[in-house]
């Protein structure tokens, strides 16, 4: 029998958004068909991979007490340069051996470019990381849909799509990624830095934390991290948009809260942002197998991750106690 | 990771294997994905669908994806792995939808598009689709019949969807057809891309009408933007009923509440209707059908039909929006 004491000890534990996660699909089993299927689990991990991409970067970003909100509008920006260097209709490269490389790389560069802009911006400029990232996101959001018109480009090379569409690919790019960022923060003696001024920008300054680079650093994996994740979005819908991923952005800082990363820096791990994203894959998953409506769903999703919040404040509280 | 948490992912794989293992008769279940239910027209199909398949003896389950192609099919693949009896796709647009009927396809569940159909590909859907481009020749020759009876040249604007979706394309090609017997009265001066979008429309339209304060003859390819053409006219001094000097002719698409007010006000002369209670009803045959091993047509056409002020009160019992506003 499990006693109150363990339970405690569990809601206390690094643990717990992955337990409460489970114990919501254990709840959920008996009143949801196809909950529990083989096919419905990989669909779980289908879904949840570009998420845990772009909630890796902005894990980064959190950690060391910025926000990214432009990833949003980089998503998009990157398909829609992907798109025009390598699809059939038009495409720069189109019908070259090299075009989904090609892609990739352009999409990458996008990614790349847009975080450094938003790292000059927070670095040297001073601006406040949300007022930063939501002026990029206006203004790459405005620049995806310029560049086309706000056409859809179609007709993108299969070994490009394959990126997004075969889940043992997503997958490893998934982990390729995650493993990277690891590396990068727990594995490497410059993840300290992005603690370090995550928690206290001036302490770490004066403790000759190279601030401006580590903020560069955060910005740009995070526009790396878009930008590929734009790359699954795109190979798997096989449409290059200027619209894509522009709903994604709650999902990505809710699953980093939820998950336990500081919202004021300084806090978080990358297994904690992978509980977060699964919790919201399978909040969004089971309560659409549910055969709620959606007003319903949206209540519900809402209530829940309410919920989520709130107990994770609680064990804050008592764990800092 | 702890012997607790091993119990409790032990206990979790047990029940997935019992909740697997259920068995017995169940009802019919069929996935309804709408891309979005932000306009009148989405939700009287929306509520059709669903009054169509429980009379029918099936239950519906649904999905919105708020305008996202990749949620949308997130939701399709959720249909796919409960394995439901068949799915309803209403899609952002032509392209991405492929992606999802070949998911479909591959798991052997009979998928049909209501009110857009894909683009060309190997991918098998049926499609229950209003014949776009028909009805809105016919809509426009009727108001450009109305309005040539005046004297003069009429200037002419057109407010287009979002052109990735056929639809939109085919009420823009119906419109351009239409007003090419009428090039000597009727010059089309202005072709306004709005993506569907209510504040774009407004710019638009507005642009449009100080760059050509003259414009007098307007189609909008959706009801959804009446209300910003309504807000431009207003704001120009141009919105007027039909007879009294200055009227700015004015016909749209669709066939919902807003446009039924304009027609019994005088401010909208014409609309094009999508017959909701056929494309419904069609659509739910068509997906118990495919389950049942029927082999249809990939296109079901919904001719639709156009209501004017002269034959409002005929019309208006088939109009989903009269009914809507309760005539």
């Amino acid at each position: 029998m499990i006693r109150f004491t363990s339970l405690a000890r569990l809601a206390l534990s690094e643990y717990f958004v992955l337990a409460l996660t489970l114990v919501w699909l254990l709840a959920m089993l008996p009143f949801v068909p196809g909950l529990g299927t083989p096919e419905n689990l990989k669909n779980i991990v289908s879904s949840a991979l570009p998420l845990l991409i772009l909630a890796v970067g902005q894990t980064i970003v959190m950690i060391s007490g910025g926000i990214d909100l432009s990833v949003t509008a980089v998503i998009a920006w990157a398909s829609i340069t992907g798109g025009l260097t390598i699809s059939a209709d038009g495409g720069l490269l189109a019908g070259h051996a090299l075009a989904p490389a090609a892609g990739v790389i352009a999409m990458l560069a996008c990614g790349l470019f847009a975080g450094l802009l938003n790292g000059l911006a927070v670095a040297v400029f001073r601006i406040p990381a949300f007022l930063a990232t939501l002026t990029s996101m206006t203004f790459f959001g405005g620049l995806a849909i310029w560049m086309t018109k706000s056409k859809n480009l179609h007709r993108l090379p299969e070994a490009f799509n394959a990126i997004g569409r075969e889940m043992p690919l997503s997958a490893l790019v998934t982990v390729l990624v995650a493993v990277l960022a690891w590396w990068l923060l727990r594995g490497s003696n410059a993840g300290r830095w992005f603690y370090a001024l995550g928690a206290n920008p001036r302490a770490a300054l004066v403790s000759g934390v190279p601030v401006k680079a580590v903020t560069f650093a955060a910005y740009a994996a995070s526009g790396l991290c878009a930008a590929l994740a734009s790359v699954l979005y795109t190979g798997r819908l096989e449409t290059a948009s200027p619209v894509m991923g522009q709903r994604v952005l709650l999902d990505v800082i809710g699953a980093v809260v939820i998950g336990g990363v500081s919202l004021t820096g300084g806090r978080g791990e990358l297994h904690w942002t992978a509980f977060g994203v699964f919790f919201m894959t399978v909040i969004d998953n089971s309560l659409n197998l549910l055969g709620l409506s959606n007003f319903g769903i949206l209540m519900a999703k809402g209530l829940v991750i309410l919920a989520a919040a709130l107990v994770d404040s609680w064990r804050n509280r008592y764990a800092a106690a | 990771m702890d012997s607790r948490a091993t119990k409790l992912v032990t206990v979790l794989a047990l029940a997935a294997g019992l909740a697997g293992c259920a068995t017995g008769p169940r009802q019919t279940v069929v996935g309804v994905a709408f891309e979005t239910l932000q306009t009148e027209y989405w939700v009287a199909s929306r509520n059709a669908i669903e009054a169509e398949l429980k009379k029918q003896g099936a239950q519906m389950l649904e999905a919105i994806a708020d305008g996202d192609a990749n949620r949308q099919m997130e939701q399709v693949r959720n249909f796919i792995a409960r394995r439901v009896d068949g799915i309803i796709v209403v899609p952002k647009d032509a392209q991405t939808v492929i992606p999802m009927i070949r998911d479909a396809n591959a798991a052997n569940i009979p998928i049909v598009l209501f009110n857009r159909p894909p683009a060309k590909s190997d991918a098998k859907s049926v499609s229950v689709v209003a014949d776009n481009y028909s009805i809105t020749k016919e809509t426009v020759t009727y108001l450009a019949q109305q309005a040539t009876k005046l004297p003069g040249k009429r200037k002419a604007a057109i407010l287009m969807g979002d052109l990735a979706d056929m639809n939109a394309i085919s009420r823009r090609d119906g419109f351009e057809d239409a007003l090419k017997p009428f090039s000597g009265r009727i010059e089309i001066v202005s072709r306004i891309p709005t993506e569907w979008n209510q504040e774009k429309a407004l710019a638009g339209i507005t642009n449009a009408l100080q760059a050509h304060p003259d414009i007098d003859f307007i189609f909008t390819s959706s009801d959804l933007l009446l209300p910003s053409i309504v807000s431009a006219l207003k704001n120009a001094g141009k919105y007027h009923k039909t007879g009294e000097p200055g009227h700015v002719w004015l016909a749209a698409f669709d066939g919902d509440a807003t446009a039924y007010r304009m027609l019994k006000e005088g401010y909208l002369d014409a609309d094009g209707v999508q017959d909701v209670g056929f494309d419904t009803a069609e659509t739910v045959r068509a997906v118990l059908a495919l389950k049942a091993g029927t082999t249809l047509p990939a296109i079901i056409v919904d001719k639709g039909f156009v209501i004017t002020r002269d034959n409002m009160a005929q019309m208006a019992p088939r109009m989903w929006g009269a009914n809507l506003s309760g005539k």
